[in-house]
């Protein structure tokens, strides 16, 4: 706000110290009054009120005194002394009443101008305050986003490894319990296959035998059948014992995940465990296909991208509606180690596709899921400095990508 | 600061009366409009409030003409008291020549005192003036009430300040006059360097304060 103020105590001119009256009519009231023509005219003759014509030479002129000084003159050709003194002073008075006037509404300005600007100080030192605590509020917002982050994130963490520890503990605990029956039952199968060949030995001679009653039972009991078919039900226990044992294994390995200290390994073995700890659940929905390149090994947290590569076998297995394919390729490509898993299931739509990874978002009914999977695995690929990504075709299949830096100190 | 035009052969004066509300400010004005017979005396303007209190100023003219036909042309100007009109405060202490300040002698109004007193050493920094230069008359005015202060005990309290203090009572007129003539000595003073006062105007002091205040030129020293 810009009010140019000429200041209350300025000098006013005749015409200013008049300005709230009608010209016109004050002429006319005057002229009335003295019963003769009169004008008022400034000190320096420059202003005549109402343009009123010159009076002749004979005419009086009385000073109108403002602030000490004539500020103009009355000319009049009227002879009544009282009158003219009695107009003089009532053109005085009216002169007085435009200075208080001026004076008033200028002084008024100023001090509307003054609090206007000590206003405006302050609101600026107010705004300037402002902002600073605004600056404060959002860095505060931010500290606090990022502190939920890391709260969220750990938390994560602290469920998948408890789930894990949960699960390899009891993995262990049944590895443990199974392998020492499985033990025997492979050996006594071992045994038995020796016996079943002893058993062959002798059936030659009771066959060449003339012992016509032996024969009649033994053919009765159709025991070369038993013998021939003996053999080969021990081998295919033994296969399945084998398979037991293997199984076991894998499981032993893959419950490692609680042991969250780093080993060196080729990933692709890991690959491998986690399509066998998957495989009962695969082998019923999709033909698994492994295009596996040379890896070099890699310090990782096994157990971990482990249960990363299960976690997107399942997914993969749980997206096939009718009998598909379930393809992982490995290898390396810009010095990065990148697996993918590539399915030919139902896709994901685009919509969600951007949720995938938040944390418990899951298209499982409730309680088949945790809506955890791939967060948890988002977050242990990062955790090696990695990342994971997906492209989703609905109805065609989906293709998550990880890649892993090999020399994580570059990273 | 004074206005001396040279075409007009006019000296403009301006004098404030400060001080805190109700300390008898406008009375001094009054006072000294029916105390004083200058050449030239105008009317009080006063812009108050309904209730008799100062709103922006009150405003009294005087003036007289020297021989050498010089308009010399005093405007006394009153500040509003209260607190709240600090901006009218200043713009009226604007461009001041000359300052009194009218204390009030009740003995419970030293803090008020105080602080106005405080807001006039502001306010004179604020306008760009020299509050070691200004002239300036400290008057402790309503002598006439009971329980004021002693003059013995102002005197005690404000011995170390440089400035006059005069005795008054605004609305009996005592010490009104010889207030305004003890600031008009030291305008004098303050202005006779700048405009060679006696030179241009071919008044003395004595003159000067003679010719504003009516006395008789035997009772100025």
């Amino acid at each position: 706000m810009q009010i140019q103020t000429r200041g209350y105590d300025s000098v006013l001119s005749l015409q200013e110290l008049l300005s709230g009256v009608v010209p016109d009519k004050l002429s006319a009231a005057l002229t009335g009054l003295l019963g003769a023509p009169a004008r008022v005219v400034s000190a320096d003759g420059a202003w005549v009120m109402s343009n009123a014509a010159c009076l002749p030479e004979t005419a009086r002129r009385l000073p109108l005194i403002h602030d000490l000084e004539a500020a103009g003159f009355l000319e009049t050709t009227a002879q009544d002394e009282a009158r003219i003194r009695a107009v003089v002073s009532i053109l005085e008075a009216l002169m007085r009443a435009g200075a208080r006037y001026f004076m008033a509404s200028e002084m008024h300005l100023e001090v509307v101008t003054a609090d206007y600007e000590e206003l405006q100080r302050r609101h600026i030192a107010l705004a300037e305050s402002e902002a600073r605590y605004k600056a404060l509020s959002a860095h505060l917002e931010e500290r606090v986003k990022e502190q939920v982050n890391t709260i969220e994130s750990a938390r994560r963490q602290l469920y998948q490894t408890e789930k894990l520890a949960s699960v390899g503990q009891l993995a262990a605990g049944v590895a443990h319990e199974i392998n020492n029956p499985i033990g025997f039952i492979r050996s006594n199968l071992s045994t038995a296959q020796s016996y079943v060949q002893k058993f062959q030995l002798l059936a030659e001679q009771i066959k060449s035998s003339s012992d016509l009653a032996l024969l009649g039972a033994w053919k009765n009991a159709d025991l070369d059948f038993v013998l021939e078919d003996f053999p080969s039900l021990l081998q295919e226990s033994v296969s399945g014992a084998d398979r037991v044992a293997r199984i076991v294994s894998d499981l032993k390995s893959f419950s490692s995940v609680d042991q969250a200290e780093e080993e060196i390994v080729d990933l692709n073995d890991n690959i491998r465990s986690a399509c066998n700890v998957a495989a009962s659940q695969i082998n019923s929905r999709a033909e698994l296909k492994l295009s596996l390149g040379e890896l070099p090994r890699l310090r990782c947290k096994a157990g971990h991208l482990s249960q990363v590569f299960l976690n997107l076998l399942l997914n993969a297995a749980h997206a096939m509606k009718q009998r598909g394919e379930i393809h992982i390729q490995s290898g390396v490509e810009n010095g990065q180690i990148v697996i993918r898993f590539i399915d030919t299931g139902c896709g994901i739509p685009p919509e969600i596709l951007a949720r995938i990874f938040d944390p418990f978002f899951t298209t499982n009914d409730v309680g088949a899921g945790t809506g955890l999977g791939l967060t948890v695995s988002r977050d242990i690929i990062v955790a090696h400095g990695g990342s994971i990504d997906v492209s989703s075709e609905p109805d065609q299949g989906s293709t998550f990508t990880i890649h892993l830096p090999i020399d994580r100190r570059n990273t | 600061m004074a206005e001396l035009d040279e075409a007009a052969r006019k000296l403009t004066i301006k004098l404030v009366y400060y001080g805190p509300a109700m300390s008898g400010k406008t009375s001094n004005l009054i006072a000294l409009h029916n105390l004083l017979s200058p050449d030239l005396k105008g009317e009080i303007m006063t812009l108050e409030t309904q209730n008799d209190r100062t709103l922006f100023f009150d405003l009294l003219p005087l003036g007289f003409r020297t021989p050498s036909d010089w308009l010399v042309k005093f405007k006394l100007y009153t500040v509003p008291g209260q607190v709240a009109h600090d901006a009218t405060r200043k713009a009226v202490l604007s461009r001041a020549d000359g300052v009194v300040f009218v204390a009030d002698s009740q003995s419970s109004q030293g803090v008020n005192n105080a602080e106005s007193f405080q807001n006039l050493e502001e306010n004179v920094r604020r306008v760009g003036l020299d509050f070691e230069t200004l002239p300036l008359v400290v008057q402790f005015n309503k002598r006439d009430l009971p329980n004021v202060l002693t003059e013995e005990e102002i005197q005690a309290r404000w011995s170390a300040a440089p400035w006059p203090l005069m005795m008054a009572s605004a609305l009996t007129g005592m010490g009104v006059k010889e207030t305004f003539a003890s600031l008009l000595e030291s305008v004098y003073a303050a202005l006779d360097p700048r405009f060679s006062l006696y030179e241009t105007l071919g008044v003395d002091r004595h003159a000067f304060i003679h010719a504003v205040t009516g006395e008789a030129f035997a009772n100025s020293d």
